[in-house]
């Protein structure tokens, strides 16, 4: 038999048991590492790169005109080229036709289900180890636990917003303006930070950490999201990148990307974002009993500008 | 439970561990060392297996599984790598940051010179990478990844470390390492820092070679904490307009870039020195920031646009088998030839 097929031996019988009326819920990890990144599409039949480009300003310095009648020395016009490659993914599940003929009902509908929710985890993931891997990151210093780098404090955050004000970003999020409600308190325009869920202790310590429950609004806001902390909004993830054993005692670093708007980019391809397909039987098998579901996507990633994207190098205390 | 082969094929071993890419990843995993098995009465493993998490209480731990070697005899023993005397075995790697199991290792000294040298029991490959940690004596550098080279049983070279008192280091005692791959999940991946010269092109000390990663006409971005000195050099972006061209001299390593920034004037790099850590500000990095052509009219040449490294792209493929190199390893010694073969199972 062929490798990876769903099968009755190895697919839980639905009867003689019967079935609650509804199914448990398939553990989703939070999405976080999508949402502030720009989104770009790539056309088909014109190569596998895409090219985003960017004019750098012209400089400053000098242009008055004193009255000689000297012209100016011309400024050349400098432009940033960033690449991106288009790669493809891709996940399969193979059925054996006696799940459904003697066992299963409907698998083909809850599968499909599954491979949905793997294209946009995979995705996810994706943006993620963009982040870990072409990013600058400052290693804490103001927290506790004695290890290099240390824990989150607000110091260093500040410190993080500093750098991308002087760089000229732009914050992502909106104000939160004020509410006469007792126990809010109102967020600036801001950031975003992303990090692993292991930090939320830690996150809770931070001196003048808003929590998002007390944020004046609710409306809108994202499940992922964390808190505020300074200028950035915090989102979490189970996912989100940790470095093993990479601090100075040998513990775990975790890295926190934190961001302006066109920082990054994920590059779609136009008509393969997200396809789902079905393979009938007599495709898959010679004899008819396997059927197939796929899900495959293409996906291009970058950063596209280091002066409005730095991150945090942090330990936890947990 | 049956088996399907997936993937195999054949390399001709030069002593160092050898990736295996697996797109479809693996249950079982085995190895046969062609050349030792031909050998009447060598010391060496002559084949190896790798059992995957679905054996359950059976599964091969990190770097281990079942070693198959001749001991001075035709006669074959089976153990796993991990029993007295313990060699380095397979490592399945499925995620990123992708790094090897590979167990944590004691350095005794490192010099304080240009290239610094390490004194370590090891069994480490020319140009593997390694993240170093637990320092004692520069603790500045704890964390930092380094490429090694002249590797012997006993210790290799730093060729990215001037590990002098000019660069705000010194000599350690003790410390430990750990081997991780040499790609990042993403490439062009950031690079650490180990030093930034003064001078109207600036040359910049990395701690591996930037060749694999970087060329002529690609913009790097600098993040160099106020800590390290040069502080005017943060946050500034330039373009590389040499890779490995400086010779290693005071603080300046083998492994530079040089850039079009004039640091002339630029405060001196130096670490933070070891008695203020941990509470500045570490590390120095550049990170990819795109690309720049350029024409030189009376050269009449194009610099810039190295499709094989410039765009941003996968860099480490995971899921791989890592097999460790070495006559006592799965990836066996110089000029052994070893097949492989990749196996999932049915359920």
């Amino acid at each position: 038999m062929a490798t990876g097929i769903t099968n009755i031996d190895n697919m839980a019988p639905e009867l003689p048991l019967q079935f609650s009326e509804d199914l448990l819920s398939t553990p989703q990890f939070n999405l976080i590492h999508s949402f502030g990144c720009d989104l770009h599409f790539a056309d088909a039949y014109i190569g596998k790169t895409t090219r985003m480009s960017r004019y750098e300003r012209l400089s400053t310095d000098g242009g008055q005109l004193d009255g000689s009648g000297i012209d100016p020395a011309p400024e050349v016009v400098v432009r940033t080229d960033i690449d991106a490659t288009t790669e493809i993914y891709a996940k399969t599940v193979v059925i054996n036709e006696q799940v459904t003929l003697f066992e299963n009902d409907k698998v083909l509908t809850k599968f499909t289900a599954l491979l949905g929710q793997w294209l946009r985890e995979k995705e996810d993931l994706l943006m993620r180890d963009l982040y870990a891997s072409s990013v600058s990151y400052i290693n804490a210093v103001g927290g506790g636990g004695g290890d290099q780098p240390s824990r989150i404090s607000a110091g260093d955050v500040n410190n993080i917003e500093r750098i991308l004000l002087s760089n000229d970003a732009r914050t992502m999020l909106a104000t939160n303006e004020a509410m006469d409600k007792f126990g809010t308190a109102p967020t600036r325009d801001a950031f975003i930070a992303l990090c692993s869920t292991d930090l939320a202790a830690d996150l809770q310590g931070v001196t003048n950490v808003i929590l998002k429950s007390i944020y004046p609004h609710q409306e809108g806001l994202r499940p992922e999201e964390y808190c505020s902390i300074s200028r950035f909004r915090f989102f979490v993830s189970s996912k989100a990148n940790k470095i093993p054993g990479a601090s100075l005692l040998g513990n775990t670093v975790y890295t926190i990307p934190m961001f302006g708007l066109e920082a990054a980019a994920k590059v779609e391809q136009n008509g393969y974002t997200s396809i789902l397909g079905y393979r009938p039987p007599y495709v898959v098998s010679s004899v008819g009993q396997n059927s197939q579901l796929y899900a495959k996507f293409a996906i291009a990633r970058a950063i596209t500008n280091q002066n409005w994207i730095t991150g945090l190098n942090v330990t936890a205390s947990n | 439970m049956a088996f399907t082969i997936l993937d195999g094929g054949s390399f001709t071993s030069t002593g160092a561990g050898v990736k295996i890419p697996l797109p479809s990843s693996a249950d079982y995993f085995r190895t046969w060392n062609i050349t030792q098995l031909a050998t009447a009465s060598p010391t060496a493993v002559v084949g190896g297996e790798w059992f995957g998490a679905k054996f359950g209480a059976g599964a091969s731990a990190a770097n281990s599984g079942i070693r198959w070697k001749k001991s001075g005899s035709s006669a074959i023993l089976i153990d796993s790598f991990s029993t007295s005397t313990a060699s380095d075995g397979f490592t399945y790697v499925t995620s990123s940051p992708v790094v090897e199991a590979q167990a944590a290792n004691a350095i005794t000294a490192i010099t304080a010179a240009n290239p610094a040298v390490v004194s370590q029991t090891n069994t480490y490959s020319e140009g593997d990478f390694l993240r170093i940690y637990n320092t004692t004596g520069d603790l500045t550098i704890g964390g930092m990844v380094f490429q090694i080279s002249t590797v012997s049983g006993s210790g290799y070279t730093l060729l990215g470390l001037a590990n002098v008192t000019a660069n705000g280091l010194a000599a350690a005692t003790a410390g430990n390492t750990r081997r991780i791959s040499k790609f990042a999940a993403v490439e062009p991946e950031f690079m650490y820092i180990s030093n930034i010269s003064q001078a109207t092109q600036a040359v910049v000390s990395t701690t591996i070679d930037p060749t694999n990663y970087y060329s002529v006409g690609m913009k790097i971005h600098f993040s160099v904490p106020p800590s390290f000195g040069m502080k005017e050099i943060n946050q500034l972006t330039g373009t590389i307009i040499a890779v490995n061209a400086a010779s290693a001299s005071g603080s300046i390593g083998a492994y530079n870039v040089t850039v079009d920034i004039d640091s002339s004037a630029f405060t001196t790099f130096a670490f933070p020195l070891t008695a203020n850590s941990p509470t500045k500000q570490l590390f120095a990095t550049f990170a990819p920031a795109g690309a720049q052509t350029s024409f030189n009219p009376v050269t009449l040449v194009q610099t810039g646009y190295d499709f094989s490294l410039q765009p941003f792209r996968t860099g480490q493929f995971t899921p791989y088998m890592f097999l460790a190199g070495g006559a006592n390893s799965p990836a066996g010694a110089n000029a052994d030839v070893i097949n492989w073969m990749s196996y999932k199972l049915e359920s």
